[in-house]
């Protein structure tokens, strides 16, 4: 049998447990949490009840829970999965904990005697368990001895934000990177791929609902053609970030795949957040709608884990070698 | 969890189609496009093609969804676009011919009309004509008119853009009988080779895709049998008659559009290849960084347009739904792989625009993508008719 692209029962399954806890209980917190830069504690632990991202969740039913979280807040989906970027570090962060991940692509932390030295200026958590800092293939994990201190993120409040400085933090582990980054770069896309859903669905609800110059603004084709190119750019983004968490499952080391699941993810919700704003006019701007909320998050989530910057660096790099046919 | 193996059956027709594309398909799409003609129907590949049974790849399935034929189509579709995409075309088979006399014909028409197609000796093409000189994307507008005369019918227009129609055994020509009815007036008729009426029969002269003919005629007072009324009259009383045509479009765009893919990739084979052998790969020269960029883009591109084919395939066969996809992936497809055959282009530079540098040829032909089929505006309306019910203009 040749390719199958549809999900199974099970998977339908997850997908609809998280989209109801997503609706019923984030959406009506949604401004509460940002204010609050932090998701409710009874929520986490309703969240961790469901079972949906344990241990043994693989990289695609990840995917499919950080989609759907994520489609209604982003930042409450960074909270709650707080093991989910470290994920693809055996052993770097215990279940429940909350964990960062630095991909240190601009050389900013120093490494000596076995500690280290630097500060990133923005991680999405105001408390945290572990910091794993990635140099090149070495994975560097810190569980104490760092500083946080709260900055004003554009975006993902609900995850807290603050700058890390490591001075002189002694490093509990080193593991290789190995499929580490690949995972981190595929749980950020996924996150991508949810927000600019969001945002989507919210601005294609409105046009069909206001009016202008006596028709629905969404049967103007102007707007029209907007909305049926921001509908191909989130299932684009979705099948991109679906094959890398596939592949990764499969215990490929997606590094390809994921480079350009998060290079994809990221133009395309960078293209839909904005878009959605802008369908909305004078009330996308205005915090009455939550579209202005998801363009600030999509923005945010592109700079995460060394972000669509070295997700683009490093799908460069491959080029050269890679093979496009069909296999 | 999604599986993207295409298996080792459709592997091995791939490999089949590679052996064929290397040796055949590319070196007489190249040689068509530099001496500004189709590939003529008597050339003797086209006879060797037919006795190894390799016809178009949307050949003759019945349906699509019988044998995972969507997903196969869309593969191998973009494995003969990546040699050539005009030769594809070029194929002798039912092509576009095929869907509506699957769809419409009645027992009677298939076994007549499809009995030229099982000669394997010799290459049999069929067509299908809808296109006019002023009605493309609005295929309601078609002026074309059929009138009923004892029994037969007397067609009167003009068609246009017709792919392999010169050398077709039959081609089915859409007409209507009732302006003001629009589509509902549509009927599609079997007009067979030598049926007196059909002239001024010349080939296009086109920017791209030289090697299959894409011919126009004029249908002057053209007598065609009441018999070679597809779907006989009964048909068209269940109004039936523009679902039918309609069918065979929602049937190919993610074949198109997997074409769209094989092009781009083929931009992208020799972009890479061309980097691999002009820039010092461990060394930065200036313009390295950009071309890796490039090659980079291209390559997610027509990866993440043919994971889109591949699930409006997928659906087909599925015997789901599958109009918004297919939509989804042939505009997509067809918008990345302009963009990577000019990104092609931009890497290889000046050798990038002369026929030695194969690109720039690419770049004329894939540009066809985003026309037949539905125009990408089309597909754009078509999301948007079933996102936001975008009213029909």
């Amino acid at each position: 049998m040749s390719f199958r692209l549809a999900l199974s029962d099970e998977e339908r399954l997850v997908q609809e447990t998280a989209r109801r806890f997503a609706e019923d209980r984030l959406l009506p917190r949604l401004r509460a949490h940002e204010q609050a830069r932090g998701v409710a504690p009874e929520l986490g632990r309703e969240f961790a009840a469901l079972g949906l991202v344990g241990a043994e969740a693989g990289a695609f039913v990840r995917a499919l829970v950080l989609e759907e979280l994520a489609a209604v807040d982003p930042g409450a989906a960074v909270a709650l999965d707080g093991t989910g970027p470290a994920i693809g570090f055996p052993d770097a962060a215990a279940a429940g904990c909350r964990a960062v991940v630095v991909d240190d692509v601009d050389d900013r932390f120093r490494l000596h005697d076995g500690r280290l030295d630097g500060e990133a200026p923005w991680v999405p958590a105001d408390r945290i368990d572990v910091a794993v800092v990635l140099k090149d293939e070495r994975a560097h994990v810190v569980r104490e001895g760092f500083r946080l201190t709260a900055v004003k993120p554009c975006g993902l409040e609900a995850a807290g934000a603050s700058r890390l400085v490591l001075a002189g933090t002694p490093v509990a582990a080193v593991v290789e990177v190995r499929h580490g980054r690949a995972h981190l770069r595929t749980w950020v896309a996924a996150l991508l791929v949810g927000a600019a859903r969001g945002a989507h669905h919210y601005a294609m609800r409105y046009a069909t609902e206001r009016t202008a110059f006596g028709r629905p603004i969404a049967h103007h084709q102007a707007l029209a053609f907007l909305i049926a190119d921001l509908a191909i750019a989130v299932d684009a983004a979705r099948l991109a970030v679906w094959r890398a968490a596939a592949a990764l499952d499969r215990g490929e080391t997606a590094e390809w795949e994921a480079a350009t699941a998060l290079a994809e993810a990221a133009e395309q919700a960078l293209f839909v957040g904005p878009s959605a704003v802008q369908i909305l006019g004078g009330h996308g701007f205005m915090k009455d709608h939550p579209v202005e909320k998801w363009m600030r998050d999509i923005r945010t989530l592109a700079s995460l884990g060394g972000g669509r910057e070295a997700a683009e660096v490093a799908a460069a790099g491959l080029a050269v070698e890679h093979e496009a046919g069909l296999r | 969890m999604i599986d993207l193996a295409i298996g080792a059956e459709l592997e091995a027709e791939v490999e089949r189609v590679r052996g064929l594309g290397r040796e055949f398909l590319r070196p007489l799409g190249i040689e068509a496009d530099q001496r500004g003609a189709p590939v003529p129907p008597d050339h003797p590949f086209f006879a060797m093609a037919w006795r190894m049974g390799l016809g178009q790849p949307l050949g003759v399935e019945e349906r699509p969804g019988r044998r995972g034929g969507a997903r196969r189509g869309v593969v191998l579709a973009e494995e003969m676009s990546y040699w050539d995409r005009g030769m594809s075309v070029a194929m002798p088979g039912l092509g576009l011919g095929g869907p509506p006399l699957f769809a419409m014909g009645t027992p009677e028409q298939k076994e007549r009309l499809l009995a030229p197609f099982r000669d394997r000796e010799h290459p049999h093409w069929a067509a299908f004509g809808m296109t006019e000189p002023g009605a493309g994307s609005d295929v309601a507008a078609i002026e074309t008119s059929a009138v009923r005369d004892g029994d037969a019918w007397v067609l009167r227009g003009a068609k246009t853009f017709i792919s392999n129609a010169m050398r077709a055994d039959w081609i089915v020509v859409w007409a209507t009988v009732d302006r003001s009815a629009g589509r509902a007036g549509h009927r599609a008729f079997v007009v067979e080779r030598g049926t007196p009426g059909v002239e001024d029969m010349r080939y296009e002269h086109k920017m791209g895709l030289v090697a299959y003919e894409s011919s126009s005629f004029t249908l002057r007072d053209c007598r065609v049998p009441a018999a070679n009324l597809l779907g006989g009259d009964r048909h068209y009383a269940e109004r039936a008659g523009f679902k039918g045509a309609m069918r065979s479009f929602n049937a190919t765009r993610p074949a198109i559009a997997a074409m769209a893919i094989g092009i781009a990739r083929a931009a992208f084979d020799v972009a890479r290849d061309f980097a691999r052998a002009h820039y010092a790969l461990e060394r930065p020269v200036p313009r390295y960084q950009r071309v890796r960029e490039k090659l980079a883009r291209m390559a997610r591109k027509l990866e993440v347009g043919r994971l889109l084919c591949w699930r409006a395939a997928d659906l087909a066969d599925a015997e789901q739904p599958n109009e918004v996809e297919a939509s989804m992936a042939k505009a997509f497809a067809a918008g990345i792989a302009q963009e990577a055959t000019g990104l092609a282009v931009d890497v290889l530079g000046d050798a990038g625009v002369t026929a030695d540098g194969y690109v720039e040829k690419l770049y004329r032909d894939v540009k066809a993508m985003d026309i037949v089929e539905g125009t990408g505006q089309i597909q754009r309306i078509v999301i948007a008719r079933r996102l936001v019910g975008l009213p029909s203009a």
